[in-house]
This record gives structure tokens, sequence and C-alpha cells, in this order.
């Protein structure tokens, strides 16, 4: 009968032998974990381009960051997990820049407005004036 | 001489060689296929005097993707993933700054646009104004109004400058009848050429001396005269009483003949009284020897 304490130690070095062993298996054999942060990043890149309406103001960018993303998906799918985070980033900076130009058209299309008032009323003025006299 | 040429042409040759080695390993490290492209734009988005600070995080970011996709890479792929995001960057960078730009130029825009509502509304409250000012005149009420007011401001003045006429007017005929201004009123002596000696009727050539005073009752009918007779102390006081009443009369009467309204004249003697001279001459006699009329100084008209 083994004591308990004996076992310990024994169970002890067999760990101390086999944990190099798995790592080294880990690394020779174990292809890179799933980039989650990358998808992540890029799915609420997208999300993020769809809430400031970018499918109006920057569809071309937003549809590149989704087909990106579905992509990136594939990759992942296929165990592709440098592939898929290289297009995971890729799709990120496509919403990011779809959500960029979906902010500068928005903040065009404002003064545009403005300015078209102004103008409207600049006329209207002008013309009424021009009634009077 | 030989020597000399060889050993430059030596030392250029190794300059030449230096300067290729040199030439050479700069251009060496081959920038990846689309990042001269990347950089390009990254330059001229800092070079756009508008842009360049107008979204500063995103351009540093995209600097350092733009050196990213600089580094020589033998992965391909990495190296076109890399140029991939640095364009992407730059582009985002532009948009961002783009947007602070026309975010900046919105205050000046809606200056502008109140600036111009508020011309609008003073153009607009201005023609209402002058709408209603025109409306106003065109009613027939302030019209009749105007009129009446300028007719009024016309008699006013007409009035005024007939009564300044008149005053004028009545001026001169003092001035002809030669009365004089008294406490009593206008005094207008008529001489004892008027009668005969103790008679009480008017001579003939009387006529054209009245006729002035007659002219000036009959212009001005408001006025009213008060004819009193007086004699010089020559005979009898009850005689030169009596007599100075019946010329009073006489006169009285001559100006009710012309049509003078007897109620605006009185008439009555004053004898011996009121001697305006000696009576002791004869020169002072006839000044005594006269009829006054008193024009009241009550208004004309």
């Amino acid at each position: 009968m083994n004591s308990p304490i004996e076992f310990t130690r024994s169970a002890r070095r067999r760990l101390r032998m086999t944990l190099p062993m798995l790592l080294l298996c880990g690394v020779a054999f174990a292809k890179p974990p799933i980039p989650t942060t990358n998808l992540d990043s890029a799915q609420q890149a997208i999300s993020n381009a769809e809430r400031v309406e970018a499918a109006t103001f920057a569809a071309v960018e937003l549809g590149e960051a989704r087909s990106k993303l579905a992509a990136a998906q594939q990759a992942v799918s296929e165990k592709e997990m440098v592939a898929a985070a290289q297009l995971a980033d890729e799709a990120r900076a496509s919403a990011e820049l779809a959500a960029a130009r979906t902010g500068a058209a928005k903040a065009a299309a404002v003064n545009a407005d403005i300015k078209r008032n102004t103008a409207t009323l600049v006329e209207e003025m002008q013309r009424k004036t021009g009634d009077t006299k | 001489m030989n020597r000399t040429n060889y050993i430059t042409m030596k030392s250029a040759l190794a300059v030449a060689v230096a300067a290729s080695l040199f030439i050479g390993c700069a251009s060496t490290p081959k920038h990846p296929l689309g990042s001269e492209q990347v950089r390009a734009k990254l330059t001229a988005l800092q070079g756009d005097p508008a842009l360049a600070n107008g979204a500063p995080v995103a351009l540093k970011d995209a600097e350092a993707a733009v050196r990213d996709a600089e580094r020589t890479e033998k992965d391909l792929v990495l190296a076109a993933h890399r140029v991939y995001i640095a364009d992407h960057k730059v582009d985002t960078a532009r948009s961002l700054a783009e947007t602070r730009v026309a975010e900046q130029e919105r205050t000046a825009l809606n200056e502008q646009s109140e600036k111009a509502r508020l011309n609008s509304r003073t153009a607009e409250a201005d023609r209402a104004k002058s709408d209603a000012l025109i409306a106003r005149a065109e009613s027939a009420e302030q019209k009749l109004a105007a009129n009446s007011a300028r007719t009024d401001a016309n008699d006013a003045m007409l009035a005024a400058n007939s009564a300044q006429q008149q005053a004028a007017e009545l001026q001169r005929q003092l001035e002809i009848l030669q009365a004089k201004p008294t406490d009593r009123g206008l005094v207008l002596t008529l001489g004892d050429t008027l009668f005969s000696t103790g008679k009480a009727e008017l001579k003939a050539g009387a006529a054209a001396n009245l006729d002035r005073l007659t002219n000036f009752m009959n212009e001005y009918p408001k006025r009213t005269a008060a004819i009193e007779g007086y004699t010089d102390s020559m005979g009898s006081e009850e005689m030169n009483q009596a007599l100075s009443e019946r010329r009073a009369a006489a006169v009285k009467n001559y100006l009710v003949g012309q049509g003078v309204v007897s109620s605006r004249l009185t008439s009555r003697g004053r004898g011996e009284n009121s001697p305006i001279a000696d009576n002791e001459s004869a020169a002072g006699r006839q000044q005594n020897r006269r009829v006054e009329v008193v024009i009241d100084q009550a208004p004309t008209n």
C-alpha cells in the first residue's frame, strides 16, 4: 500500500515530465488560436458603421467590410487563422472608413442644407423687396 | 602630367563607385507594391492646410500604418494586407478631417443663416409697416381726415393772412382817416369844415371826408363808433350843447343813410367841454369846433 504522500510525489514527477512534452507538441502541431479579438473588433466596427447609416452614405465600404468579415470567418472554418486575422483587420479598417465617410457625407449634407436655406431666404427677401418697389 | 591625370581619373572612379554603391544601398529595400501610392496619399493629406490638423489621432494612426506598409516584406500577402490597412486608414483620417472642417464651417454658416433670417424678418417687418401705412393712407377716412386737416391748416393760414391783411388795411384806413389811437379807442377828428357856422347841416364838401368813414364802417361791420360833437366857447352854453348834439346826430344820420346800422352808432353833444385848443384865438376856436368819431378797439370781423 502506497501512502498518499508518495502518490502525490510520483504524480508530480510525472507531471513535471509531461508538461514540457505537451507544450512541445502544442508548438509543433497545434494551429494558431482563432483571432477572436480581431473578429470581434471587426464585427463591432461594422455594427458601428451600420448604426451611423453607412449603408446609405458609404455602401461600398460597408459592403467590403462585410465581405471581408465573411471571408475571415470562412478562413477560421478552414483553420487559416493568420489569414482570418488579416481579413478581420481589413474588415475593421473598411468598416471604420465607411463610418468616417458617412460622417463626412452627413456633415457636408448638413452644411449644404444650411447654405441652401440661407440662399433661399436671401433670394426670397430680395424678391419680396423687389415686389414692393 | 600623365600621373596627375591618372590619379584624378582614379579618384573620380572611386567616387563614382562609392556613389553608385550608396545609391544602390539606399534603393535596395524595395517598398512593397502599392505602398508608394499610399505614402503619396498620406503626404497629400498632410500637405493640405485645411485638413492636416483636422483629425490628429487618426492621422498618427495612418502614419504608423503607412510606415508599416513600407517595411520590406517577403510575405506578399502580408505586405498587401499592410498596404490595404494603411490605405484605408489614410482615407479614414481624411474623412474624419473633412468632417471636422465641415463642423467648423457650420458655425459660420449658421451665423450667416441667422443673419439672413434676421434681415428677412426686419425686411418683413418694414414691409408690413409700409403696407400698413399704404393701407391707412388709402382708406377714405384717413384721406378725408388728411384733407380736412389740410383744409383746416389752409384756412388757418388764410385766416392768418387775411387777419394780417385786414389789420394792415385797417391801419392804412386809420391813417387815411387820420385816426389817433387813444385810451378811449381810435379817435377820428372831423374838422369844422363839415358845417357852416351855427348850422348843423353837413356841407356838400363834407361828403368826401365822411365817405371814408362810411367805407370804413361798412368794411368792418363789427366795429362801433361813438360820434361826439364839440363846439368852441363862443355863444351860450345851452346853445353850444344843442348845436353839438345836432351836429353829432347829423353825422350819425349821414352814416345811417350810407347803410351803417344805427345800433353801431351813438351820438352825443359835448358842447364846449374838452377843448383841444385855446378858445381865445380864432385858430384855437376853429380846432375846438369839431366832431370826434371814437371807434372802439374791438377786434375786426
